[in-house]
């Protein structure tokens, strides 16, 4: 594999007010990365300094500590960006300009010509639905068509690398699934995408990967197959089941409880797993479905937000 | 340099659309034709016989009155009142450059691409700059020519005035682009700016100012404001006597040029360079 697009290596930021009298630590030792192909979302509740791990890699704001790479690159240098693509939150485009003239602007300042900007921007406008708007003012746009074009804009270069702050803000469920379908081909294309939502069921369906931040740490990180996997609880559906059966899978120390026409089972480990299986298949009981308990990537966001709160005082 | 001229003419095309660029060629075009029709000379020998304004004669006695005379002191007026109103209408229409580009959700679209922040500011810098002189090129340009068509007398150094006004324009519009990085506020941009115009103007009379204040130390301040500030009131001057040449009177034609030119260079320079090292400081 080669080097990852982007990659954040022990990021601290510490914000001073005005006259250094009171300080927030807004990132403290995030590492992470995202590699090419792959949608990498980043979540974390508010003021866990997700923005701020994404605009020090964009050289927006200046990390105290740890340093960013894009493309291979530190982020100090413009030219790191010059294979990144980036749709900000709240971004506000000229009202002046069409959609056309802002991914012409926009597209000649990511280093096209005039030649392939005229080419791309078309191309774009079809792909995010606004080809009818391609001349109209982009102050008449409403919230959601602005998004739309916020994406074009980060696209009009082809970019390696896509840096998106919750992408699907302000649009509507059609759009939200066009938009999701858009990020999926340009991941199939080999582009690099770091998501910022807060939005975790669109996290659960577009990202491979997700980092969790937690007062400017990454608390957990992984695979969301791994990270909602609960251990050695499964879901069994099967018929012939009785009574001595299930009095026999917890002799061998597991633990079964049936639950609305299916059983909630819990193995030491896949050997143990196995090993019931063989039992329920020699008791002549049919198997339909034997499949592992996941957790939502909600239930695991609270369960670590919450681990990082002060605990209540109790009265004694 | 892509991203640097298509910044540039981000510039160009928000002056057209908040009507600024329309706006200023408008009035500019209507004081040219009005200039243009109303004016008409009857001239003899090389002197003025008759003159009609709006049509009607305009009696001018029995004086000889050499046209290449007349003519200078119209150009050194004009390029006297457009330094001042050309200076105060370009500022108004520049100082939004740096606090709109600084606003939240609009500095990352154009910090996002790959243009370091020094270059981005700039480029802002250039546009403003070639649009205030794309304004005074035009009136000054226009004028010129229909002097020289109902006159037939042609001073090039006329033009040349242009080249002060835009130099004072821009040594403001650097100190303009400071206040702006620091306090992202077009208002304050402006009344600061104004403020500076204004300000070293009155210090021209340092030296009267220094002798009549009662300290040692007040004097001194009054004469190091005085160069380190831009020489406003001089350079408004220097306009007129550059186009008035060896007509100009002895007080305008004996202006310490270098000390004049040289210290407000110096002050734009300098604010330029610290809004610069600002901006590419600043978090976003």
């Amino acid at each position: 594999m080669g080097e990852a697009p982007v990659r954040a290596e022990g990021l601290s930021k510490l914000y001073r007010s005005r006259f250094g009298s009171r300080t927030v630590r807004a990132l403290d030792g995030a590492s992470f990365r995202v590699e090419t192909g792959q949608v990498f979302g980043l979540l974390g509740p508010n003021g866990a300094g997700k923005t701020t791990a994404v605009k020090i890699l964009l050289g927006l704001t200046r990390p105290t500590a740890g340093s960013g790479f894009l493309c291979g690159r530190p982020v100090s240098e413009p030219e790191s960006r010059r294979r990144v693509g980036y749709l900000p939150e709240g971004h506000r485009f000229p009202g002046y300009l069409t959609a056309r003239q802002t991914l012409s602007i926009f597209g000649r300042m990511s280093g096209l010509d005039r030649a392939s900007v005229s080419r791309r921007a078309p191309e774009l406008l079809e792909r995010v639905r606004l080809s009818e708007w391609a001349d109209v003012r982009v102050k008449k746009f409403s919230k959601g068509m602005t998004q739309r074009l916020g994406l074009a804009a980060a696209l009009v270069h082809d970019p390696d690398v896509l840096l998106l702050d919750e992408p699907t803000d302000g649009v509507d469920p059609v759009g939200r699934r066009e938009i999701r379908d858009l990020l999926q081909e340009e991941a199939k294309r080999g582009k690099a995408i770091l998501l910022n939502s807060h939005l975790l069921s669109e996290i659960e369906r577009m990202c491979d990967r997700v980092a969790v931040l937690r007062s400017g740490k990454v608390v957990a990180e992984g695979r969301i197959e791994d990270l909602t996997a609960t251990g050695s609880h499964y879901r069994l559906v099967a018929d012939g089941v009785d009574e001595k059966l299930l009095a026999a899978f917890r002799e061998t120390g597991a633990s079964v409880e049936r639950v609305n026409g299916h059983f909630d089972l819990t193995a030491r480990d896949l050997g143990h797993l196995n090993a019931l299986v063989d039992r329920l298949r020699a008791s002549g009981a049919m198997l339909q479905e034997l499949s592992p308990v996941r957790s939502s990537l909600e239930d695991v966001f609270v369960g670590l937000v919450r681990e990082g709160e002060p605990k209540k005082e109790t009265p004694s | 340099m892509r991203a640097f001229t298509a910044s540039v003419q981000e510039v160009f095309r928000e002056a057209a659309a908040r009507w600024t660029l329309i706006a200023y060629f408008a009035l500019s075009t209507i004081f040219i034709l009005l200039f243009a029709a109303a004016v008409n000379l009857d001239i003899v020998d090389g002197a003025l016989a008759g003159m009609k304004l709006f049509g009607q004669s305009v009696d001018v006695g029995d004086n000889h009155i050499e046209i290449d005379k007349l003519v200078l002191g119209f150009e050194s007026t004009f390029s006297g009142v457009l330094y001042f109103v050309g200076l105060f209408l370009a500022l108004f229409a520049t100082a939004h450059l740096v606090p709109r580009l600084q606003e939240k959700g609009t500095i990352d679209l154009y910090l996002s691409r790959p243009i370091g922040r020094v270059s981005l500011l700039l480029s802002r810098f250039t546009g403003g700059v070639l649009l205030a002189a794309a304004d005074i090129v035009y009136l000054i340009g226009s004028i010129g020519a229909i002097v020289a068509w109902k006159t037939h007398v042609f001073h090039p150094r006329f033009f040349l005035s242009g080249a002060v006004i835009l130099f004072t324009i821009a040594t403001l519009m650097a100190f303009a682009f400071l206040v702006g990085v620091v306090t992202s506020s077009t208002a304050v941009s402006l009344m600061a700016t104004y403020a500076v115009f204004f300000l070293a103007a009155i210090l021209a009379l340092h030296d009267r100012i220094a002798a009549a204040v009662s300290t040692e130390f007040a004097a001194k301040t009054v004469q190091a404001l005085y160069w380190i500030f831009p020489k406003t009131a001089e350079l408004g001057q220097a306009t007129v006597a550059l186009v008035a040449g060896a007509a100009a009177p002895e007080r305008l034609a004996n202006l310490d040029h270098f000390a004049v030119y040289g210290s407000t260079a110096l002050f734009g320079v300098a604010a330029l360079s610290l809004a610069s090292w600002l901006f590419s400081r600043k978090d976003f």
